[in-house]
C-alpha cells in the first residue's frame, strides 16, 4: 500500500504550483485555472485522509468542494466576461480602478 | 485500486495509444512532399475557407454552458440518492424535492427573463 | 505492484500537467494541461478506492467546468494576448515565497514522522472494511443522514451562481 504522506506531498506540489499560478500570471482566465488547481489539491488531501481514517466524510466534503468549484468557475468566468466586454483586456494588473 | 477497474485501464491505455500509433504509422508510410499553397489549406468541401476558426463566439453559448454545468452538479446528487432510493425512503425523496424545488426557482427565472431566447 | 506504479504514474502526470498549466503561454493549452491534470487526479482518486469520486470528477470537473473555461476563452480570444507579458513584475518574489511555503508545508509533513505513534502518517492507511455494498451506496447514505442541511445549502448556492453568473454574463437583463 501507499503511505498517506506520499499523497499529501502529491498534493502539497499541486497546492504550490497553483499558489505560483495565482501570484505570478497576468491573464486572468489562467489565474482561475491555478485556483481550480489548488482546489484539486485540497481535494486529494481530504481523500487521502478518508482513506486513512477508514471514514467516508472527506470524499463527502470532496464532493461538496467539487460543487463549490463549479459555482465559482460559473461567478468567475462571468465576471471575467463583464471584465473583458467593458475593458477588452484580460490582464489582471489593468483591473486597477480602485488602486490609490 | 480496486481489482473490477482493470479492464477500465486497459481501456483507457488502447484509446490513447489508437491515436498515437496511426500518426506513427501514417507519419512513416507517406510520401515527404513538399506542400505549398492551396496544398496545405484546411480542407472545407471544397470551398475556400471562410475566416478564422478561432475566432469570438457569441456570449450566448455561455448561458447555454452554465446551464450545463448547474445541472451537471444536481445530476451528480441525483446519482447516489438514486442508488440508495429504497433504503432512504420517503424522507430521502423529500430531502431531494426541496433540492431540485430551489434550482428550477433559478431556471423559472431564467426562462421568464428570456434569457434563454436565442435571439 | 500495479497501485504504486499507477500511484506514481497518474502523481508524475499531474504534477507535470500543473506546471505545464502555469508556464504556458496560450490560455487554451493551460486548459488541455489542466484537463490532464483532473483526469492524473481522477486516477490517484481510484488509487485510494474513492469509485464514486473518480466518476464525479470526470463527470463534473473535465466535462462540465472545463468545458465552461473552454468556452470562456473562445469568448474572450485575444491574439493580441499572446504577444504580451506574461508574467508579473512581482514574479521573482511571489515564486520566493511559494517556493518558502512548499519547504515549510514539506518540513511540517516531515516533522509528523517524530510525533505521535508508531509514525502513524507514514504508515500503510487503514483498510476500509471491505463491505456488500458499494462506495457509491455507502455516500448515498452518508449524505443524505449526516449531511442534508449542506446538501440543501448547496442547492442554494447553485442558484445564486447561475443567477449571478447569467447577470454577469448579458447585456441586459
Amino acid at each position: 500500500m501507499i503511505p498517506t504522506s506520499h499523497y499529501l506531498v502529491v498534493s502539497l506540489l499541486l497546492f504550490t504550483t497553483g499558489v505560483i499560478g495565482v501570484l505570478t500570471r497576468r491573464n486572468v482566465i489562467i489565474v482561475l485555472m491555478s485556483i481550480e488547481l489548488i482546489l484539486n489539491a485540497v481535494n486529494i488531501n481530504l481523500v487521502a485522509f478518508s482513506q486513512h481514517l477508514a471514514s467516508l466524510d472527506g470524499q463527502i466534503f470532496a464532493i461538496f468542494v467539487i460543487t463549490d468549484a463549479a459555482a465559482e468557475a460559473a461567478v468567475g468566468l462571468g465576471i471575467i466576461i463583464a471584465f473583458f466586454r467593458n475593458r477588452q483586456t484580460l490582464l489582471a494588473d489593468e483591473m486597477d480602478l480602485l488602486r490609490w | 485500486m480496486p481489482p473490477q477497474y482493470i479492464p477500465v485501464l486497459i481501456f483507457a491505455v488502447l484509446a490513447a495509444a489508437f491515436p498515437a500509433v496511426t500518426l506513427l504509422i501514417f507519419a512513416l508510410i507517406r510520401p515527404s512532399t513538399g506542400a505549398i499553397g492551396a496544398k496545405l489549406k484546411p480542407y472545407e468541401c471544397g470551398i475556400a475557407p471562410e475566416g478564422d476558426a478561432r475566432g469570438r463566439y457569441s456570449v450566448r453559448f455561455y448561458i447555454v454552458a452554465i446551464l450545463f454545468v448547474i445541472f451537471d452538479v444536481e445530476t451528480v446528487f441525483l446519482f447516489p440518492w438514486a442508488v440508495d432510493y429504497r433504503l432512504l425512503g420517503i424522507y430521502g425523496l423529500i430531502s431531494m424535492f426541496v433540492f431540485l424545488g430551489i434550482l428550477i426557482v433559478g431556471y423559472v427565472w431564467l426562462y421568464r427573463k428570456g434569457a434563454l431566447e436565442w435571439v | 505492484m500495479t497501485n504504486e506504479i499507477l500511484f506514481y504514474f497518474f502523481a508524475g502526470l499531474a504534477v507535470l500537467g500543473g506546471v505545464l498549466v502555469v508556464t504556458m503561454r496560450n490560455a487554451v493549452h493551460s486548459a488541455v494541461f489542466l484537463i490532464t491534470t483532473l483526469l492524473a487526479t481522477a486516477g490517484l482518486y481510484l488509487t485510494l478506492n474513492a469509485e464514486f469520486l473518480f466518476v464525479v470528477q470526470i463527470i463534473l470537473y473535465v466535462g462540465g467546468i472545463m468545458v465552461l473555461f473552454v468556452f470562456v476563452i473562445m469568448l474572450v480570444n485575444l491574439d493580441v494576448a499572446l504577444h504580451q507579458v506574461q508574467f508579473n513584475r512581482q514574479t521573482w518574489v511571489a515564486g520566493l515565497l511559494s517556493f518558502a511555503l512548499l519547504a515549510e508545508l514539506l518540513a511540517a509533513v516531515a516533522l509528523a514522522r517524530s510525533y505521535g505513534e508508531e509514525n502513524w502518517l507514514f504508515a500503510a492507511p487503514h483498510v476500509p472494511t471491505v463491505t456488500a455494498e458499494g462506495n457509491t451506496e455507502q455516500i448515498g447514505r452518508l449524505l443524505f443522514q449526516n449531511y442534508v442541511i449542506p446538501f440543501e445549502i448547496a442547492s442554494i448556492l447553485l442558484l445564486v451562481a447561475l443567477v449571478g453568473a447569467v447577470v454577469m454574463g448579458k447585456k441586459r437583463i
